[in-house]
């Protein structure tokens, strides 16, 4: 009996502390910042819910929230196709040298960002890539591929074979195999990684903070820096434009939670 | 081990009539992918080390071969922020996978609302650290964060501070804010790895009355070693990167006590007023190399202990 007191002590402590800076942010979200400084610890006495929509119209949100949704989407969308057929092809196909190919775009995962990121700028300021969303999307792809191909190659991998000598027998092209064999199959496979990526370049600050620099261009990590830049010591109102950020990714997350975990632990577990 | 892996894989593989490679096919569905790898990880990859001999400014590009490299062997910010780098990947995974592990086990018996802890626990994970961020300056904020006021509310008073505006206490603060992240996606990974075992192990152990820390470390830690292993060299990788946080909370100050390599290359290439690409680049190369080393270093020394113990 006493253990088990023990271990819901446990259990709650760190649960509060997990999740008690999110809340804090919450609450002071719905307050006014004259309200907060009175006491920083109060509970909302009454909320303020329009201070979100101020947040989201004199700071320039909904442009950041645009871009963001137009580079990830269109980022995932491309990046989930090519990573899909390369996995395919990797687990797939016996030929000589498929070990090597797969080893070469697998190691990209220990990569330190800066050995790219300097040539990455002045390449995209040659092609008139720099300050486009079109640039940041396609550094985005070659970011998260070696990831997306990993995962994804060892679940195709795990499709039994006889499936595919079946298909092959029947005359079908290779194209159609991939098209109508591997990916529905794999379609829980292709979804975590859909949900990762889309999390993950969600949150992409580093990229975005070297390859953009144009107001009407910010994602919206930029755009929040922007944001605690400008309103300072305004904590109520920075508190309520970090909720604007969180919400979509909760929203995601109340969703899809066990795909989300299930992603993020698939490099760890073996 | 990675052997016998490769080797079930490719008696996994099909043979199609093993003589006629489908070669068209191949190339079709690797062509995007090695396209924009050869484009945008490659290329940059050697324009980066190419860059590292040259002084590269916006319409000027000159030779001056190991220059950069002289310099930066003599330049002590860049060796302070190696050394920061370095302790923050090694105090980190320790850290998060010790905790973490002795939290999953006071939590393997199963508790009831399991499922709803697992997502909070795992929440700090998803934000960027651009919030985490801003949300932890707050709560070290030395008038009315958090920290403080714990500490205060504690009868600590003395031990308030102004937590990431030492310089002797900021990295140490830093890393707190990552094992704060972290620990809770190692507790959830070491969860499943031990929930995966069988039972009868465990409860054999318990038969034997041995005590609970031979146990831990006898029975348990053995058998989940990989997963183990595994997470430390995940959180090891991850802290080599760290770049966000500190450009949010620090920017690498105060007196360079939380610089790291990422911030530093940051500032030499775009916010110093020198306009040379070709120093950061130097940066980038060296650390790209000390950081393969370093990874195929503990990756040899896993698979060394491996051997010798089994």
């Amino acid at each position: 009996m006493i253990s088990r007191a023990f271990l819901f002590i446990v259990v709650t402590v760190y649960t509060a502390f997990a999740a008690g800076p999110f809340l804090w942010v919450a609450t002071m979200s719905l307050r006014t910042t004259s309200e907060i400084s009175l006491d920083h610890y109060a509970w909302p006495e009454k909320l303020h819910w329009e201070k979100f929509p101020q947040a989201w119209f004199n700071s320039n949100y909904s442009v950041y929230f645009e871009n963001s949704l137009i580079v990830v989407v269109s980022a995932v969308a491309i990046l989930t196709m090519v990573g899909a057929m390369a996995a395919h092809c990797f687990a797939r196909y016996r030929f000589r040298i498929n070990r090597l190919l797969y080893f070469v775009i697998f190691s990209a995962i220990i990569f330190p960002p800066q050995i790219t990121i300097i040539a990455l700028f002045q390449t995209l300021v040659q092609y008139g890539l720099y300050n486009s969303l079109i640039g940041l999307t396609l550094v985005y792809i070659a970011v998260q591929l070696p990831l997306t191909v990993y995962i994804l190659e060892s679940f195709f991998a795990r499709i039994p074979a006889d499936l595919f000598d079946a298909a092959r027998i029947d005359g079908y092209p290779e194209w159609h195999i991939f098209w109508k064999v591997s990916l529905p199959i794999a379609l829980p496979a292709i979804a975590t990684t859909v949900i990762l990526n889309t999390i993950l370049l969600w949150n992409e600050f580093l990229y975005a903070v070297v390859l953009i620099t144009d107001e009407a261009k910010r994602t919206l990590p930029l755009g929040i820096q922007r944001f605690m830049g400008d309103q300072l010591e305004d904590v109520g109102m920075i508190a309520t434009g970090l909720m604007i950020a969180i919400i979509p990714v909760v929203i995601i997350y109340i969703f899809f939670s066990e795909k989300l975990i299930q992603g993020m632990t698939a490099g760890a577990v073996k | 081990m990675a052997d016998t892996e490769s080797a079930a894989r490719a008696r996994a593989l099909p043979l199609p009539s093993a003589e006629r490679q489908p070669w068209g096919a191949i190339i079709a569905f690797l062509l995007p992918a090695f396209t924009i790898y050869t484009a945008l990880t490659a290329y940059p990859v050697f324009r980066t080390l190419w860059n590292s001999f040259h002084t590269v400014l916006p319409r000027k590009e000159e030779f001056i071969g190991l220059a950069n490299y002289v310099t930066l062997a003599q330049d002590d910010i860049f060796w302070r922020s190696v050394k920061n780098t370095f302790i923050w990947a090694c105090a980190s995974p320790l850290a998060e996978v010790s905790i973490a592990l002795l939290l999953a086990l006071a939590l393997y018996a199963k508790i009831p609302g399991m499922r709803f802890f697992r997502i909070a626990w795992f929440t700090p994970v998803l934000m960027s650290y651009v919030v985490v961020g801003i949300i932890w300056v707050w709560i070290y904020n030395y008038d009315w964060g958090a920290a403080n006021a714990i500490l205060r509310a504690l009868g600590l008073e003395g031990w308030a501070r102004a937590w990431i505006g030492d310089p002797k206490i900021a990295l140490p603060s830093l890393i707190f804010i990552t094992t704060w992240m972290w620990t809770g996606f190692n507790m959830v990974v070491l969860l499943a790895a031990l929930h995966s075992l069988p039972s009868e192990v465990i409860e054999a152990a318990e038969l034997d009355n041995c005590g609970w820390g031979a146990k831990l470390w006898h029975v348990i830690i053995p058998l989940i070693r990989p997963t183990l292993l595994n997470l430390l060299v995940l959180s090891f990788i991850g802290k080599m990167k760290i770049f966000d946080l500190v450009w949010i909370t620090t920017k690498g100050g105060p007196l360079w006590s939380t610089e790291t390599v990422s911030t530093y290359t940051y500032k030499r290439a775009f916010e110093w007023t020198t306009f040379d690409l070709g120093y950061p680049s130097t940066i980038a190369a060296v650390w790209f190399v000390i950081v393969l080393a370093a990874v195929l270093t503990l990756t040899w020394l896993f698979r060394q202990r491996d051997r010798l113990e089994y």
